[in-house]
């Protein structure tokens, strides 16, 4: 059945229907809450929320923006306003730092490991950098890159203008590959 | 985990265009791939070593993390269905 149908028998109140779409996006959502939050316990709690609060307010979606996008903004919302009560030290929040670019973005290349993700040291250098990420470049980051949402449906979902996409996407992937430079370099 | 070092690059003869080059690969990964600026950098990536490494590094790192999934864990459908008052259907 087509999702907008089912969104339809869903705001009927059809349990059937409701339960496909859950299904339909609760690994999606499960991993971008994981992506963000870089926490299981949090993912899952988080998970929960999201399609209680889908369930509370479906009858407020009008489809016109596509439902994953609506289901990425309740995550986004939820994991920055815990990560923010959370962090006792400041997240890094990456500058244009020209020097810095100079120094660190030209003369350090990345060293391509021959590594997977299957690898534990890699991933713990992955998860590493992206905990020091402030999180509003994160979720910049992990919307546009990572689940491949437009610069429009990433604005969309965590309320800011396109250019402030564009330039947080650019710092983050910079300050992420950044880190993981040095963490293979020592 | 075992990486291949790799020398530092001999400092390219134009810095300034590198710096360009750089700071805009990200919007080339994006963008209409036959735009002028995109066309621009990519013909300076062609010539260029340090620029080409940084993009690939950039690229390397977006997948990485796209590859990075965390599977959902044993009986969070079945909480998350009860959570949501849905066993039934
Ligand atoms: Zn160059």
């Amino acid at each position: 059945m087509e999702e907008s149908k089912l969104i339809e028998r869903a705001k009927e109140g059809d349990h059937a229907a409701l339960a496909t779409l859950v299904k339909k996006y609760e690994k999606t959502i499960f991993n971008f809450a994981f992506k963000i939050c870089r926490d299981r316990d949090k993912a899952e709690n988080t998970m929960q929320e999201t399609f209680l609060r889908f369930v509370k307010n479906l009858k407020q979606f009008d489809g016109k923006s596509k439902l994953s996008t609506w289901l990425y903004r309740i995550v986004v919302n939820n994991c920055m306003m815990d990560a923010r009560k959370r962090q006792r030290r400041p997240f890094v929040e990456p500058k244009d730092d020209e020097r810095d670019f100079e120094e660190r973005f030209v003369a350090d290349r990345l060293s391509a490991p021959t590594a997977t993700v299957e690898n534990d040291e890699l991933k713990r250098v992955l998860d590493e950098a992206i905990s020091k990420l402030d999180p509003s470049y994160r979720v910049v980051f992990m919307l546009r890159d990572v689940e491949r949402l437009s610069t429009e449906e990433t604005a969309e979902a965590i309320g800011v203008s396109e250019p402030a996409v564009k330039s947080r996407l650019h710092r983050a992937r910079s300050f992420l590959r950044n880190e993981i430079t040095k963490a293979f370099q020592s | 985990m075992k990486v291949q070092k790799m020398e530092r690059p001999v400092a390219a003869s134009d810095e300034g265009s590198c710096k360009t080059v750089m700071s805009h690969i990200c919007d080339s990964l994006d963008e209409d791939p036959t735009s002028p600026k995109c066309v621009a950098i990519r013909r300076h990536l062609e010539e260029c070593d340090a620029c080409r490494d940084y993009k690939a590094s950039i690229e390397k790192t977006i997948e990485w993390y796209r590859e990075y999934d965390a599977p959902l864990p044993e009986g969070a459908h079945e909480r998350l269905m009860a959570r949501l008052g849905l066993e039934d259907a």
